[in-house]
């Protein structure tokens, strides 16, 4: 190709200006891949090292390798009749419910007899699934709004994140599969934002989770097609630098001029800007971002199936490469009226678990109950391949709660809450077990996770009333 | 707040507000004007209230009985029983409603007559929330975040580009039942970065980065035709002959840019042919193509043309077949080499289209496309163009060599920028820091000016001051408890209320001037005539409707419609989402239909006419309608349909997957169009299963069931309510469509409403609703409306700005252009609290708790 022969400033960046076109073209093609099954082919980048730690040091297990905790939600509680084991301790049999697990009975343990009672009516009247949703991680009574004053508690892994986070390129990560809201209001009074979100960073602030895989992954590991996410990750993070500093003062010069609930709305912004702050500094100190050997996944799949398998798949993958070790995951929000047309269920999750007995019904809520627990068997075994820097597998040296707020969906109880307890948490934890506790706060077990995570200093945490011992 | 919460159980933000106005009361000497209990609210209870109150509500709620833990006799204090805001507003809304006292029978006359209910709501409104008519207390609202909606709105606007921030951005909360509460639109750290991840892409897409550039057209292989082929598929036994015609108006050099593919079937194929490429007849290039599971050529020309027509062609000429796998023929030829990176996009690409990856063996083959020919120039330097958008925000071309006349483009350039960015002028010095910003990189070697100036704009797209619709007061009138917000604050209510999006220039001119106030009407009028308006009607029937979810709604046609269900095209059961979308733009037109031609708003409730076509007529039932197009359509004498109630968006949305749900359609009609809906229901309600007990062993109707739940006196309060109008529209099934029978049995949608009025069926429930209960529906649409419009929930200081809205509907026979003038005119819209009253409020609720 012939070019005239000294190119202006102008016209190289008229060259360049077609150069980067093209680029971006392909980059935007290379972004609507559906996600292949990933080979586990990801370098772990943790920074604790292999060699060991003081006992209840922070985000470490005994080993010295990360340690991770996990929350996943599934809604409107579970059929008790198939979800509970029978016998107790080390010698139970599964449940229909349970059977995609068997095959790792030693991974797991499945606890019996936590509640949440502060996810009870009181004197709140009804509202159980908003509740639900909003008492899991936080042990703590919603207020009940429609209004400007929603307000819960901190919730469990934003606890650990803000003691843990430093040590990983994201404190915590968000997800959920409800990719679609409901237009209008939400459970019986209560502000939507109970039902939507699991995370709460401080009482009032819910932690929005992201539905969508793609950002998720490009959030995680950089956008565009392989081998071009560290620079663009690096790119897009010198550009934001550069204007964190601009939009920090006008934020403040702004603050100055605004009444007081305004400048409340200012401070969720400066907080939020802060973040990013942070977050980047720490990213840098961190070295390149992992680039894993995988497409970016498309957007949202109109099967749900898939949706929680990709989901489960980019918590597995923010795992092993050691991107966050506090994560949540909302599959559904609780009171959610999802059809299951996959398996053959035309109603809706929420009318079927208000069986009021009737046979069939009961059938198929145990029968959405199953495929959930498919999904979840799925992700553990994920997790059971995947070898973490001590060379025990990525589920050794991990706490994963898969559970709900709602116990029997039918009555909306919320004691004996349906809990599974997966990981040995380094070792720390004794999977195995059916193990049976007498009614204690699901909040206790809350402080004997973040004990384990090294969070130090914490007397009570929601309801709790102690340490859930034996677990 | 009012329209959903009759009962008690919400009575937070009301203590809220009434510490809020002890606190402004002690602190500001100026706040007399807000609302608070007059000095003589006592006296004048115990003198004309309490008789009133005596006479009719103590036999439940007073002299010892507290139904529903409400008496009137047990006040400790004149203080407490003023500060019982909660109360005395369920009271009015109650009374009004006609819910209490309750209606028993043979009772009829023994109601509180007209003048006592005047007395009533007269002393609840004027004397213990202290209303003042004459200067309404406005309340305030917190600085909104725009929400997703909005935002993608605002970058169309401002930017040019559609920016899809339904799928970047996570879904926004709702509070008071729309996704425009101010309130609870939060920032979390996540959110804020995916905005910086947005400025930056929005402006990347938006902003030109040089001032000229070379001219590129690109062709698609599509775009190559010749006797019926195309070059979007080519094959190697077919013979064929394309072309395309590029037009130029300048004698100059250009350079052609041809990007072709082969691809063969999986299996090998023996097709073999040329492919030959001609430019103005000129033979170019001769590829020879044999099976290869995929290869790329690019060829690159530089031509001298004169201006006109240039003609760019290819032939396919199939050769005898080829006999062994030509496995020599691998990567690329041509003047460039395949880049792995296009390889990876075409695979990409064509996963995407089919989805999934198709099973059982395809014919084998040997394909072509035409990827793309790109014509660049003319290449001399002054024939180069100004990009496109480039004048949009570079109005005065490109920038001055001069460094100091460079500086003062860039800040004549972000000054016009910002206003329209911020939805007012930037204040002096925060201009010359984003000058500051542009200019850092337009000085770096290799940047050029408008990649600086894109970076002050990314900085402003991520700035609070875009993200959040921050309002001011007439700085005339700061000083005053309540002032009118200035008008550039009000364009913005205006735009984001009937636009979902920012002030267009002309509202920003008429702001600048001062003239937007008093020329308020003509310009409601001209933005209602936008079709930017569409906005307006979309979100808010989306919301107050729930239109939105008919898209989403699980509803399974096949056990709903039966053995009947129309099928499509396809032969899929219909009711997929084109017939939702239809559903819903039924709903949307209606509305709109209302508005523009300015009907009353009874009409939403009943009326001679609906929206349809051919499809949706059929499902329906309604004769003669032929076509496509939604229209207007006149019904029937006879006809059950006309009304929201009648369509199919709010019966499916109020349905369950396979059955209705008489209940939520009942719900859906006391909050939505009376206004006047039930508490929730209460801890332990006994299940509805239980009521089966009663059928020994029978299989009941669940219409039966439902009347044995309200025997139950826990049950009966709020299902007597609900129960009779949704069973009145049990002729619906859960997608909308007329039926007799439900399970075999006649359906009986006779019933009476909780304050007295009797129907048979839907038809005379409308009209009763119309005829009787119009002043509820204006005060729950009103109070909808205002929800909408103000971005926050009502309070009771704005009880006295609704009834005023309302009494103007009644004497305008609910001219929809009553309402929104209304709603626009009112004070809490045109109005503000000034800064000191919201000071601690906040901190004081929360240290209660």
């Amino acid at each position: 190709m012939k070019r005239p022969i000294a190119l202006s400033r102008e016209e190289l960046a008229a060259q360049r200006h077609l150069a980067l076109n093209r680029r971006q073209f392909l980059r935007g093609l290379g972004a609507c891949v559906a996600l292949p099954m990933f080979e586990s082919a990801l370098r772990p980048v943790a920074r604790a090292a292999a060699a060991g730690a003081a006992p209840g040091a922070l985000g470490v297990t005994p080993s010295g390798a990360p340690l991770r905790m996990a929350f996943v939600y599934f809604p409107n509680g579970a059929h008790q009749a198939h979800w509970w084991p029978t016998g107790e301790g080390t010698n139970f049999k599964l449940g229909r419910t349970m059977q995609p697990l068997a095959g790792m009975r030693d991974s797991f343990q499945i606890l019996g007899g936590l509640d949440h009672k502060n996810a009870t009516a009181g004197n709140d009247g009804a509202g159980d699934h908003a509740r639900a949703n909003a008492t899991f991680l936080t042990g703590a009574r919603a207020r009940k709004t429609d209004s400007t004053d929603i307000e819960v508690g901190i919730s469990v892994d934003q606890v650990a994140a803000q003691k843990i986070g430093h040590l990983t390129r994201f404190s915590s990560l968000e997800l959920s599969c409800d990719a679609v809201r409901k237009a209008g209001r939400c459970d019986s009074g209560y502000s939507c934002a109970y039902q939507y979100n699991l995370s709460w960073a401080s009482p009032t602030t819910p932690m929005a989770p992201e539905p969508n895989p793609r950002l998720v992954f490009e959030r995680l590991f950089g956008a565009g097609a392989r081998g071009e996410r560290q620079a663009n990750f690096k790119q897009r993070q010198d550009t934001q630098r550069s204007l964190l500093d601009f939009v920090m003062e006008d934020a403040r010069s702004l603050q100055r001029q605004l009444g007081r609930a305004d400048r409340e709305k200012l401070d969720e912004y400066l907080t939020g800007v802060r973040g990013i702050e942070k977050r980047i500094q720490r990213a840098e100190s961190f070295g390149a971002v992992p680039d894993p050997k995988v497409e970016t996944p498309a957007g949202v799949p109109s099967n749900y199936g898939e949706h929680m398998d990709i989901m489960y798949e980019l918590l597995a993958m923010a795992f092993e490469t050691d991107s966050t070790r506090v994560a949540t995951l909302l599959l559904a929000h609780d009171g959610d009226n999802r059809a299951f047309p996959q398996i053959g269920i035309a109603e809706g999750h929420h009318y079927c678990s208000h069986h009021r007995n009737n046979e069939e019904l009961m059938n198929k809520i145990a029968d959405i109950d199953l495929y959930y627990m498919k999904h979840f068997a799925k992700f553990l075994a994920k997790l059971e391949e995947k070898k973490d820097v001590d060379g025990r597998s990525i589920l050794h040296n991990s706490m994963i709660v898969y559970g709900c707020g709602n116990s029997d969906g039918n009555r909306h109880t919320h004691h004996n809450l349906p809990i599974v307890l997966a990981g040995a948490g380094g070792g720390t934890l004794t999977p195995g077990r059916f193990t049976k506790v007498d009614s204690r706060p699901m909040s206790d077990l809350f402080l004997s996770m973040t004990d384990r995570m090294g969070v130090q200093g914490l007397e009570r945490f929601g309801d709790s009333s102690g340490r859930l011992k034996g677990v | 707040m009012l329209c959903p919460h009759v009962p008690l159980s919400n009575g937070s933000s009301f203590r809220a507000a009434f510490r809020l106005h002890l606190l402004a009361a002690a602190l500001a000497g100026t706040s007399s004007l807000l609302a608070g209990p007059k000095p003589t609210a006592a006296a004048s209870y115990h003198q004309n209230v309490a008789p009133i109150l005596e006479k009719y509500c103590y036999d439940c709620h007073g002299n010892g009985v507290g139904k529903g833990s409400v008496s009137f006799d047990e006040f400790e204090s004149d203080a407490e029983l003023l500060a019982k805001r909660d109360l005395w507003l369920a009271a009015l809304k109650n009374v009004r409603g006609g819910l209490m006292p309750p209606r028993e029978e043979g009772d009829e006359d023994a109601r509180p007559t007209a003048d006592e209910i005047a007395k009533l709501s007269h002393w609840i409104k004027f004397e213990a929330f202290g209303l003042d008519p004459a200067n309404p207390d406005p309340g305030r609202v917190t600085a909104r975040r725009l929400n997703r909606i909005e935002y993608r709105n605002t970058i169309r606007d401002l930017m040019g580009i559609d920016f899809n921030s339904e799928v970047e951005f996570p879904p926004d909360d709702s509070g008071n039942g729309f996704d425009n509460n101010g309130d609870v639109l939060t920032v979390s750290s996540l959110l804020l970065e995916k905005y910086l991840a947005a400025a930056e892409t929005i402006v990347d897409q938006a902003v030109p980065k040089v001032a000229k550039m070379i001219r590129e057209r690109t062709a698609s292989g599509r775009e190559f035709r010749g006797n019926g082929a195309t070059g979007e598929k080519l094959n190697a036994r077919n013979a064929a002959k394309i072309s395309r015609t590029f037009d130029v108006d300048r004698e100059d050099k250009y350079r052609v840019s041809i990007e072709l593919e082969a691809r063969g079937s999986f299996d090998f194929d023996p097709g073999h042919c040329q492919l030959i490429c001609k430019i103005d007849g000129e033979e170019r290039f001769v590829e020879d193509i044999v099976w290869c599971e995929r290869r790329t050529m690019r060829h690159e020309f530089e031509l001298a043309w004169k201006p006109g027509k240039h003609v760019v062609a290819f032939e396919v000429k199939p050769l005898p077949p080829v006999e062994a796998v030509a496995s020599a023929v691998t990567g690329t030829s041509g003047s460039s080499s395949t880049s792995s990176e296009a390889g990876l996009a075409a695979t990409t690409e064509r996963r995407t289209e089919s989805g999934r990856t198709r099973s059982g063996p395809p014919a084998t083959s040997v394909n072509m496309r035409i990827a793309s020919v790109q014509v660049v120039g003319p290449l001399s330097p002054q024939h180069w163009i100004v990009p496109q958008n480039h004048a949009r925000f570079f109005p005065d071309g490109p920038a001055p060599a001069d460094a100091a006349a460079r500086d003062a483009y860039a800040e004549k350039v972000l000054r016009a920028f910002t206003t329209r960015a911020f939805r007012r002028p930037l204040e002096d010095a925060r201009l010359q820091q984003l000058v500051r910003v542009a200019r850092d990189v337009y000085l770096q070697d290799g940047k050029t000016f408008e990649e600086g100036i894109g970076r002050a704009m990314m900085a402003s797209l991520a700035s609070p001051r875009f993200l959040f619709r921050v309002e001011d007061v007439d700085p005339a009138a700061a000083k005053d408890a309540i002032a009118p917000i200035d008008e550039f604050s009000l364009a913005s209510r205006l735009s984001y209320f009937l636009w979902s999006t920012m002030p267009d220039d002309e509202l920003l001119r008429l702001a600048a001037r001062g003239e937007l106030r008093k020329q308020l009407r003509p310009q409601v009028a001209r933005m209602l005539e936008d079709p930017k308006s569409q906005a307006f009607i979309k979100h808010f029937t989306g919301q107050w409707l729930q239109a939105r979810d008919v898209e989403s709604v699980p509803i399974n046609a096949r056990v709903v419609m039966g053995p009947n269900a129309p099928r499509n095209r396809d032969g899929r059961i219909e009711f997929d989402g084109a017939f939702r979308r239809l559903m819903r733009s039924e709903t949307e037109k209606y509305f709109e239909h209302v508005i523009r031609e300015d009907r009353s708003v009874l009409e939403l409730i009943d009326s001679d006419y609906t929206f349809l076509n051919d499809r949706l007529a059929q499902h329906y039932g309604v004769p003669d309608v032929t076509g496509e197009d939604l229209r207007l359509v006149k019904l029937p004498a006879d006809s059950v349909r006309g009304g929201i109630l009648t369509q199919g968006t709010v019966l499916a949305v109020t349905s369950n997957p396979t059955r209705t749900s008489p209940v939520k359609r009942g719900l859906f009609i006391l909050e939505n169009i009376l206004g006047t809906p039930p508490p929730p229901a209460p801890p332990n309600v006994p299940d509805l299963e239980e009521s089966k007990k009663e059928f020994k062993g029978r299989e009941p109707k669940l219409s039966e069931m439902l009347a044995v739940h309200r025997a139950n006196k826990l049950c009966s309060s709020c299902h007597e309510r609900m129960d009779p109008l949704g069973l009145a529209m049990e002729n619906f099934n859960a997608l909308g469509s007329w039926r007799e029978t439900e399970a075999g049995q006649p359906i009986e949608p006779a019933g009476k409403l909780v304050t007295g009025e009797a129907f048979a069926d839907v038809r005379e429930l409308k009209k009763v609703i119309v005829r009787e209960r119009a002043t509820d529906v204006y005060r729950c649409l009103t109070e909808k409306l205002l929800t909408y419009a103000l971005g926050r929930g009502l309070e009771y200081y704005d009880t006295h700005t609704i009834d005023d809205v309302v009494d103007q509907l009644s004497r305008a026979d609910g001219k929809m252009s009553v309402l929104l003038l209304g709603v626009i005119e009112s004070a809490p819209f045109q109005k503000q609290r000034t800064q000191p009253a919201s000071a601690a409020s906040v901190s004081l609720v929360s240290h209660e708790r």
